[in-house]
């Protein structure tokens, strides 16, 4: 951020406020209402249909302290979260080590390896579905042509939780390698010579110069994606459905419990247990943005 | 090593591609040969003989079948554009219009608890759909705007504000103050120093920024779902809306308007593909 | 800058073409004012019970010139849409086809309009078969309160590829190998035992399929015919009881066999939905499938004399089927005008001779008791006498305002208990408890 040094930013406090107003305001009414109304809901029996409600105390809040759904849907996000991005995280930077280096076609082939992550989620899902199916799927009929074992991808119990982490890899590896080249191709060239006439092992240039020097965008990375893993909806709904014990997240549980079972009130504890945890995350990572940004300057 | 690396990125090439491929070649499929129990996978004029052969005959029956409503469905594919594209255009116009007046204020004036007010600003972007979507239900229905163009534009804008007012503060701070400052001195106003000056310095940035705003509002699920579930419904709503039909997914129509959806918003990544980084980081990395 | 310019192409191309097609957005809307024509909006899921009424329809907007539109909207979300629109201050539907099991959410919640004075009426409710009377019509059941006339009667049966039952090779390889005559299976043993012999994955042939979805009721409305046969219950007779009840030897064997015959279908039968069970035996892959009758008529114009129908098998002499079907309720949040258009629709569908072309029309089903029980109706369809039959034995999962969490709760524990991630006794013994959670919540224990 450059210093504070010109005038016109000490003058019209009004003209500022006109200007970020709107905006703020907006946020507000979109975000902090819906927090309000929330937490209001959240005590009393209301349903999707229906005006006879009543406040109901706490009991709302006990039975997500005390329905093993909850706990599990909790467990299962955070286990996607931490499986899906570290896998992403990897096979993104491994990808991105590959490619640092120029070669004739570069960018044709990031363009192709790209474009997963543009697409619609949802209808991705829709797709995966069809490519995983475990009778007449692309992924099955060609396993099968190699002689291979064909899992039930969305229908094995042990499997199915995987498939949506595949899935979810596949879409989200290329925004790993984007951030991982941009973060590769930062490191000067003279540290790598400088590392190569110390005739340093290419294992110690890699963890004492290119990790070190990539982890800040990875962090960004990471938690950037993390934050977004964590909101985990559109390629459980169309690969499982909202109700697979083995597959429910965080989200589609809500969505089961408030468009399903038309229990608002409960839903609406839920949410705010899930917004306690999503506003610490969101902390955790405004601070490290502030961090980088600092590290930067410096 | 040299062999390593170009293992890796064949094997990249195909992990992100072959199921592209895949999609390509649904589309040009009957719904039998798309979900055949043999792998069918060489494109031909004419339908095979053999039930186990890898040929099969190549139509465009799906992409003609999109102006068609399908069972199941009270529009056809291109009505679902068509909101897709509404709903897309006019919040992706009211998100950069309002972010950049905002970035502009937080850029170049003193604003009371900036720092706060810009990481509130960045952590409403964190927010679950899911979680908020009750409130915002009940509120839509307050005001009748539940299954309503205007809704989820009204809706995305907000959702995209973050994105546009961090993204456009990182390209507006680019800008040399003394650039205005000049303008001001020949006699414009503020507001004529930000039309004449800053806006057209700024212009990729605002390019970039609605390209995201663009791709998100597109892509998006969750709200388009359960708020519009009957009127207005978005593309990415109405082809998972199909789901449980009895007739079963129309794969090869789902697969051809998959195509056509997402080719705006590759062209428009290719169009903005310097600024990509800049775009998914919220505008804190720079190339 | 001629990425600049051509954005800035891109962009006004893009205003100009999106402006045009805002202007002459057409208003959708029912169009409930005296000067435009009438018209009654009719949602119903996707599937051909529909289009049937859609046509009849138009016979009677040739009759009465109120023009009657089916709205047809996936199962897999219908459920949701529909509930969202009650929740708005006015439905897109007048008349809505329920689901047997929403009906006391649509009753206790003021959603669907009571029908007790005016039904009989129109009908005499004593031509309405008693079943469906009870199950699709009725809240409580049996109550004599009724918010729905019935519309589609349906329940769960079999079909089978008769082509491969009479083939004389196959007759002799099973005679062989089971020591008796290759028959439509009449008991669940036998039916296992007939899957198993079709069983042929190399030659990517199947034995049997079953609707066993996650997502919605599909695994429910499957295991619980096995679920009755085999003795076991989802609650007590005459109490919602259900610890106790539900969790029982009896219980746990059908799940057991219902875990066994899922494995004698195409890879991944652990979860099919109606639509993809009707689609492994469209495709010509398997032998026997359970579903509703409603999809036979399709299966029957497709395959012809190489296909039969049966009622679903039996085990200790007992044989119940699980029901299907909807009623037809009018929307409480439509104007009062819409209404009385929709009760005119109501009565006109109700007439005998109208029941006597819906059996006509693409797997239209009727609830009319005489028509069921005529010679006539057996004789005219493979699938008719079976269905006629079915009707008598049909039983429905649970209709309390609170269906869906109960519903959900079994989906998942019985979905565990077939997936092998918990023991069939545990998977229902905690089920037991968890419906017990839900109705005392409900207060309706």
């Amino acid at each position: 951020m450059s210093p504070d040094s010109a005038p016109a930013r000490r003058r019209g406090a009004g003209i500022a406020w006109g200007l970020v107003g709107p905006v703020l305001l907006l946020l507000v009414a979109f975000n902090v209402f819906p927090l309000v109304y929330n937490v209001v809901l959240s005590f009393t029996s209301r349903e999707l249909v229906g005006d006879d409600w009543r406040w109901v105390g706490g009991a709302n809040y006990e039975r997500v302290f005390t329905d093993p759904l909850f706990a599990g849907a909790l467990r299962r996000t955070a286990l996607f979260v931490l499986c899906a991005v570290g896998a992403e995280l990897v096979l993104g930077f491994v990808l991105a080590l590959a490619l640092v280096r120029g070669f004739r076609g570069k960018g044709a082939v990031l363009a192709v390896v790209l474009v997963p992550m543009m697409l619609s989620p949802a209808v991705m899902g829709l797709f995966g579905a069809l490519v995983l199916n475990g009778n007449y799927g692309v992924l099955n009929q060609i396993l099968g042509g190699l002689g291979l074992p064909q899992p039930q991808w969305l229908s094995d119990r042990g499997l199915k939780f995987w498939s949506v982490v595949l899935i979810d890899v596949w879409m989200w590896t290329p925004f790993m390698t984007l951030i991982a080249l941009a973060g590769l191709s930062s490191i000067p060239a003279q540290v790598h010579e400088a590392a190569a006439i110390d005739r340093a092992s290419r294992w110690r240039v890699f963890t004492r110069i290119t990790l070190p020097m990539t982890a800040p965008l990875l962090g960004l990375a990471v938690l950037l994606r993390a934050t977004d893993a964590l909101k985990q909806f559109d390629l459980v709904m169309a690969t499982t459905g909202p109700n697979d014990a083995a597959t429910q997240t965080l989200s589609t549980l809500l969505y089961q419990v408030v468009f399903r079972d038309g229990k608002v009130g409960l839903g609406a504890a839920f949410a705010c247990v899930v917004l306690v945890v999503v506003i610490a995350l969101a902390t955790v990572f405004t601070r490290y943005l502030e961090h980088l940004r600092r590290a930067r300057e410096a | 090593m040299r062999a390593l690396r170009w293992i890796v990125i064949v094997l990249g090439l195909l992990f992100s591609g072959l199921p592209l491929v895949w999609m390509g070649l649904s589309s040009i499929k009957q719904r039998a040969d798309a979900i055949s129990q043999h792998p069918r996978w060489i494109p031909a004029a004419e339908a095979p003989v053999a039930p186990d052969s890898p040929r099969f005959e190549a139509t465009t029956s799906a992409f003609r079948d999109l102006a068609s409503v399908h069972a199941g469905a009270q529009a056809s594919f291109w009505e679902h554009l068509l909101n897709s594209a509404i709903i897309g255009f006019f919040s992706t116009l009211a998100t950069v219009a309002l972010g950049t007046l905002c970035a502009y204020g937080f850029s170049r004036f003193r604003v009371p608890g900036e720092k706060d007010w810009l990481f509130f600003v960045l952590s409403t972007r964190f927010m679950p759909p899911l979680a908020v979507v009750v409130p915002v239900l009940l509120m839509y229905r307050a005001f009748d705007l539940q299954g309503t163009r205007l809704g989820l534009v009204v809706l995305y804008t907000v959702f995209n504000l973050s994105l546009a007012v961090w993204l456009m503060k990182g390209f507006l701070d680019e800008i040399p103050r003394a650039f205005e400052e000049a303008a001001v001195v020949d006699g414009y106003t503020r507001f004529g120093a930000l039309v004449r000056v800053v806006l057209p310095e700024a212009r990729t940035g605002i390019a970039v920024t609605a390209v995201f705003c663009l791709i998100s509002a597109w892509n998006e699920y969750g709200f388009a779902m359960t708020l519009n579930s009957s009127g207005a419904v978005t593309v990415p709503a109405y082809f998972a809306g199909l789901q449980g039909n009895i007739e079963g997914m129309p794969w090869p129509q789902v697969a051809a308007g998959a195509l056509v959806f997402v080719a705006p918003i590759v062209a428009f990544t290719v169009l903005v593909r310097s600024h990509l980084l800049r775009g998914v980081t919220f505008g804190t990395v720079k190339q | 800058m001629k990425l600049t310019a051509l954005a800035t192409t891109l962009f006004l191309a893009a205003s100009a073409a999106l402006l045009t097609a805002c202007g002459d957005d057409p208003a959708k809307s029912a169009g409930a004012d005296g000067s435009a024509p009438q018209r009654l909006v009719v949602w119903w899921f996707q599937w051909a019970p529909a289009d049937g009424l859609q046509e009849l329809g138009r016979e009677f907007q040739k009759e009465s010139g109120i023009e009657v539109v089916v709205e047809q909207i996936p199962l897999g979300s219908y459920q949701e849409k529909v509930f969202l629109e009650f929740g708005a201050g006015r439905t897109r539907f007048d008349i809505v086809i329920g689901d047997s099991q929403w009906i006391g959410r649509g009753a206790t919640k003021g959603l669907y309009l009571e029908l007790t004075d005016w039904l009989p009426t129109v009908v005499d409710l004593a031509t309405i078969h008693p079943r469906a009377a009870k199950y699709l019509c009725e809240y409580p059941e049996g109550s004599g309160k009724w918010f729905a006339a019935p519309c589609e009667t349906d329940a769960v049966g079999l079909a089978y590829r008769k082509d491969w039952f009479e083939d004389p090779a196959e007759q002799a390889a099973f005679q062989a190998r089971f020591g008796r005559a290759l028959q439509v299976p009449g008991t669940w043993q036998e039916f296992a035992e007939v899957a198993e012999f079709f069983q042929r994955p190399d030659a990517k042939r199947f034995g049997c399929s079953l609707p066993s979805d996650r997502s919605y009721d599909g695994l429910t409305m499957g295991v619980q015919n096995l679920l009755w046969a085999f003795g076991g219950r989802w609650h007590a007779e005459t109490s919602n009881r259900v610890v106790g009840e539900l969790d029982t030897p009896e219980s746990a064997a059908a799940i057991e066999f219902y875990k066994r015959l899922v494995k004698l279908g195409p890879k991944g039968a652990e979860r099919l939905d109606y639509g993809q069970v009707l689609e492994s035996f469209t495709n010509g892959s398997t032998a026997m499938i359970l579903n509703y009758f409603a999809f036979f008529p399709g299966i029957h114009a497709q395959f012809g004399d190489r296909v039969g129908f049966a009622v679903v098998p039996a085990h200790a002499g007992r044989r119940v089927a699980s029901l299907g079907g909807q009623g037809l309720s009018i929307s409480t949040k439509t104007p009062p005008a819409q209404q009385e258009l929709a009760k005119k629709f109501i009565a006109w569908f109700l007439q005998r001779r109208v029941q006597e072309q819906w059996i006509t029309k693409p797997a239209g089903f009727t609830a009319n008791a005489d028509i069921l029980a005529s010679a006539e109706f057996r004789a005219k369809t493979p699938y008719n006498a079976p269905f006629a039959e079915s009707v008598d034995t049909m039983r429905d999962f649970w209709n309390v305002p609170v269906f869906n969490e109960l519903l959900s709760v079994t989906q998942r524990y019985v979905g565990m208990a077939v997936d092998g991630e918990l023991p069939t006794e545990e998977a229902l013994k905690q089920l037991a408890i968890e419906k017990e959670r839900i109705l005392k919540d409900a207060g309706l224990l």
